[in-house]
């Protein structure tokens, strides 16, 4: 019996060594080049940066972004959206290439992915019932919130967000709130509509979230300015510094001719390239 | 075919010294567990011998004709069928069968097929014989027990007797040499119980070789050649129906038959 | 025979109007109790009371009076009809408020109409070729494991038991995502359709193996007994003998299990199959449209599930034509 056991642990510490080791070193971007074809997770339900627009085909800032990334490294670029979890998961064993999906770089997630481009800055703000009787975020003390799950916005009213990308403007914790409700697949913004206090308060999500809810018809506003500015970068797999070199020097350049901000205009109306 | 000749001290009376072996059964000892259900078993049954095994309920009487086409398996002594002995092999076990068929208490017809398909199954696939000859055949042995008009129908609609009567067909259509029958009436009510015994006799009339576990002593007395009476795994006592009935030398037969006779 | 639990199906006479006096009453108990006059039916009252009586206590018996007399009416009228009329026509006007519900929602149409498309070609299509060949496979994996299980052979049963055991203690989300996540890791990367069908397939047949087991144990002994007599081979009996006759306690279960996995195959949008749920999730969340899409989903799954539940009546037919007499 004993014996048995003991080959057992052998076996599986042999199969746990082989699989350690099966990681892929720099094999991206050659696999990228070879294959002519860049593969991009991203979002599906994500307005204005990735989403199914009326041709249901993927469209937004990301989108567009994702596709000029590839043509500046001379290959063709395919879509796949394997769910937040999933992407924000690493060890992506080649499954797609990098994530365009308006990410933030948050210490966290920076154990088990690489973030070489910083390629836009975010404002969050809060959005409360365009009835709310809150006239400034002050008034949200004690109140109750509603975020995305693990989203930076959630970290920020838990007062632990903690992003360290170059450039990223400080800010300070705002809010107290009295209960945070956690969202993922309901949208938060139809408890928000409900009325004032039915199920919420306020919501804090990125602005331009909120701008679409508005133009939307949702009975929701912004209220106040900004809590704080995210940047959002572009994920890859750990361990192919080139290919990070490679992305980062593109993302670099689409900055300094302009394409970024050009971007940027058309989907969110506004620059979010250049930090204030 | 290879069939012997056996010496055999307990030879039923006015049998002919030279006349052949059906199933020999040796010392054969059957335990369930640690239930000794067969105690060294020691019978020969000759070829178009009809035999009635009678005994009270849990005496092993089904076990003893059930190990005789291996549906139960016996750890000790030897049996043989037609020549064959029933050892684990494959082989032997499917031999023996071929030329062996059963009834059983509860028919155990299949209820999803037509009564003609009951019959044809297995001629078609362990004798492989065609769809139409194996039909040809089975309307041949429907119309031996009486019913060729229902062969069309399902076993849920036909009554009691007539079920059995499709199980012996059933078996009959395998052309055996052999019929063992598990108290074949006793799921039966009263006025069923004759069509089939009527189509046993017939059968037993024809010289086929026949076990029969039975309490129709009528039927023991008619048609029997050796009734044999079982009592706690063991045979107590065999013999020719008239003694045995009129003249039983064990104190546990009289009890038994003066229960079975008695009202 | 007929074997329902009431000895009358109460069509005429006076257990007919025994029977609307009962419905009748449970109506006006239930429409008392959630005070259905401060609802939109008191509104259809509105013209015979006055706002002040409505909203009393009056009001709200008689308004539930009204509903009773109503539902009395109705089921009375309805009883009279022939059992096959009668059981349909509620079915239909079951479905019908259903819908109803749905459209007092206030929705969005020109939205669900836009979206519609695409959640059929690309939603319903998705789902519907995944579920097929999950059923298939579920069903092979289901009938590999009750042989396994049956065989006799000590180490297929060990290998049936793990089987089983595993696959029905492990949720399939968990088991989806192992399928997706794991299996990379010993080199086998495999893209979210098959890894879908597979979690899918392995979780539903190891239910289904449990459900052809004990189909199998449940037809008697004397059946394989009389099969060995007949020297039949023991895969013959099986085939020929004891699978038809355990078809008929295993397809309605079976049904069940498929019309389940239909719906579970919802699961498999999370790592990014663009199914019905998917399709739904992620066109709601983006316009701000879910319950719309929702909604849509709901009867699109609605109408799959009556499909299976068809299909599952004929086979059931079909396997119990012997005992019907
Ligand atoms: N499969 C089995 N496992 C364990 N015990 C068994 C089994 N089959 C039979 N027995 C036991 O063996 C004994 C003999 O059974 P058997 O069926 O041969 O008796 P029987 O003489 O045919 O009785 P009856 O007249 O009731 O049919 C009984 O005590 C019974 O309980
Ligand atoms: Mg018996």
């Amino acid at each position: 019996m004993r014996s048995i056991i003991k080959k057992t642990l052998i076996c599986a510490g042999l199969m746990a060594a082989a699989i350690s080791t099966s990681s892929q070193a720099g094999k991206t971007l050659d696999a990228v080049l070879e294959d002519k074809m860049l593969v991009v997770g991203t979002n599906s339900d994500y307005r204005p940066n990735a989403f199914l627009g009326d041709r249901n085909e993927l469209e937004g800032f990301d989108i567009d972004v994702s596709r000029e990334v590839a043509k500046r490294l001379g290959v063709d670029v395919k879509f796949v959206t394997p769910g937040w979890e999933v992407m924000t998961a690493g060890r992506w064993q080649g499954r797609w290439h990098m994530v365009v999906g308006s990410m933030t770089p948050t210490t966290k997630r920076a154990e088990v992915l690489d973030f070489p481009a910083t390629y836009y800055f975010i404002p969050a703000g809060v959005a409360v019932h365009k009835n709310s009787s809150a006239k400034s975020i002050a008034d949200l003390n004690g109140k109750v919130f509603g975020v995305v799950s693990t989203s930076t916005y959630h970290r920020y009213l838990e007062h632990n967000l903690k992003i360290d990308a170059v450039g990223t403007p400080p800010f300070e914790y705002q809010i107290k709130p009295q209960e945070i409700r956690l969202y993922g697949d309901i949208n938060e913004f139809d408890d928000l509509s409900l009325g004032e206090g039915v199920r919420l308060d306020a919501v804090i999500q990125s602005v331009s979230v909120i701008n679409q809810a508005v133009s939307k018809g949702l009975p929701v506003k912004m209220l106040g300015d900004p809590v704080f500015y995210e940047p959002l970068a572009i994920a890859i797999d750990k361990g192919d510094a080139e290919f990070g070199e490679k992305v980062h020097a593109i993302i670099e350049d689409m900055k300094s001719d302009g394409t970024l901000v050009g971007l940027s205009r058309k989907w969110h109306g506004v620059d979010y390239v250049t930090v204030k | 075919m290879t069939t012997m000749k056996v010496e055999h001290r307990d030879r039923p009376p006015g049998a002919a010294e030279a006349q052949q072996i059906a199933i020999q059964l040796v010392g054969v000892n059957k335990w369930f567990d640690d239930y000794h259900v067969l105690k060294d078993i020691d019978l020969s049954v000759y070829q178009g011998e009809r035999i009635v095994i009678c005994g009270p309920s849990g005496s092993g009487k089904s076990t003893l004709i059930r190990c005789i086409n291996r549906l139960e398996e016996h750890q000790r002594g030897s049996i043989f069928v037609e020549g064959t002995e029933l050892t684990s092999g494959l082989d032997n076990i499917h031999k023996v069968r071929s030329e062996v068929g059963m009834c059983f208490q509860h028919f155990n017809l299949f209820p999803h097929l037509t009564i003609l398909e009951n019959c044809t199954l297995a001629p078609m696939s362990v004798r492989s014989l065609s769809k139409q000859d194996a039909e040809q055949m089975a309307m041949r042995y429907l119309e031996k027990v009486k019913i060729p008009d229902q062969a069309n129908k399902y076993p849920a609609q036909l009554s009691g007797g007539q079920q059995q009567r499709v199980a012996i067909a059933r078996s009959l259509c395998m052309e055996p040499r052999i019929m063992l029958f598990d108290e074949p009436t006793s799921a039966l009510d009263p006025e069923m119980i004759k069509e089939v015994l009527d189509t046993m006799v017939e059968l037993a009339d024809e010289g086929m070789t026949m076990l029969c576990v039975t309490h129709e002593m009528g039927f023991a007395r008619r048609v029997a050649d050796r009734v044999i009476f079982m009592d706690e795994g063991q045979i107590i006592e065999e013999n020719a129906p008239a003694e045995f009935f009129d003249n039983p030398q064990n104190s546990r037969t009289r009890l038994f038959l003066s229960q079975v006779l008695g009202h | 025979m007929k074997t329902s639990i009431f000895t009358t199906s109460f069509q005429r006479g006076k257990p007919r109007l025994k029977a609307a006096l009962v419905f009748g009453a449970i109506a006006f108990v239930i429409a008392f109790a959630a005070a259905v006059n401060t609802g939109i039916v008191g509104e259809l009252l509105r013209p015979a009371m006055s706002e002040a009586v409505l909203v009393g206590l009056w009001g709200r018996f008689a308004v539930a009076l009204v509903v009773g007399i109503l539902c009395f009416g109705g089921c009375y009228g309805l009883l009279g009809l022939p059992h096959r009329v009668q059981s349909w026509s509620v079915w239909a006007g079951l479905a019908l408020s259903a819908l109803l519900l749905f459209y007092s929602f206030d929705l969005s149409y020109e939205f669900i109409e836009r979206k519609l498309p695409f959640l059929l070609t690309q939603g319903a299509f998705t789902t519907i070729y995944v579920s097929a060949i999950s059923i298939v496979l579920a069903f092979t994996f289901a009938m590999l494991g009750a042989t396994a299980k049956l065989s006799g052979i000590a180490i297929l049963e060990g290998v049936g038991a793990f089987y089983t055991s595993y696959f029905r203690g492990v949720p399939l989300l968990v088991q989806l995502f192992l399928i997706y996540l794991g299996l990379p890791q010993i080199g086998l990367v495999i893209d979210p359709v098959p890894a879908a069908i597979a979690a899918l397939s392995l979780v539903y047949g190891a239910y289904m193996t449990e459900i052809f087991r004990s189909g199998i144990q449940s037809i008697p002994r004397g059946q394989w007994e009389a099969a060995d007599a007949l020297g039949l081979q023991r895969m013959v009996t099986f085939k020929k003998v004891i699978l038809p006759q355990a078809m008929r306690v295993i397809v309605p279960p079976t049904g069940n299990q498929f019309i389940s996995m239909l719906k579970d195959s919802s699961l498999v949008s999370v790592v990014g199959v663009w199914d019905i749920m998917f399709i739904a999730r992620t066109q709601g969340r983006a316009d701000f449209k879910i319950l719309e899409m929702l909604i849509t989903a709901s009867i699109i799954y609605w109408l799959l599930s009556v499909v299976l539940e068809m299909v599952q009546h004929r086979i059931e037919a079909h396997y119990s034509k012997s005992v019907a007499r």
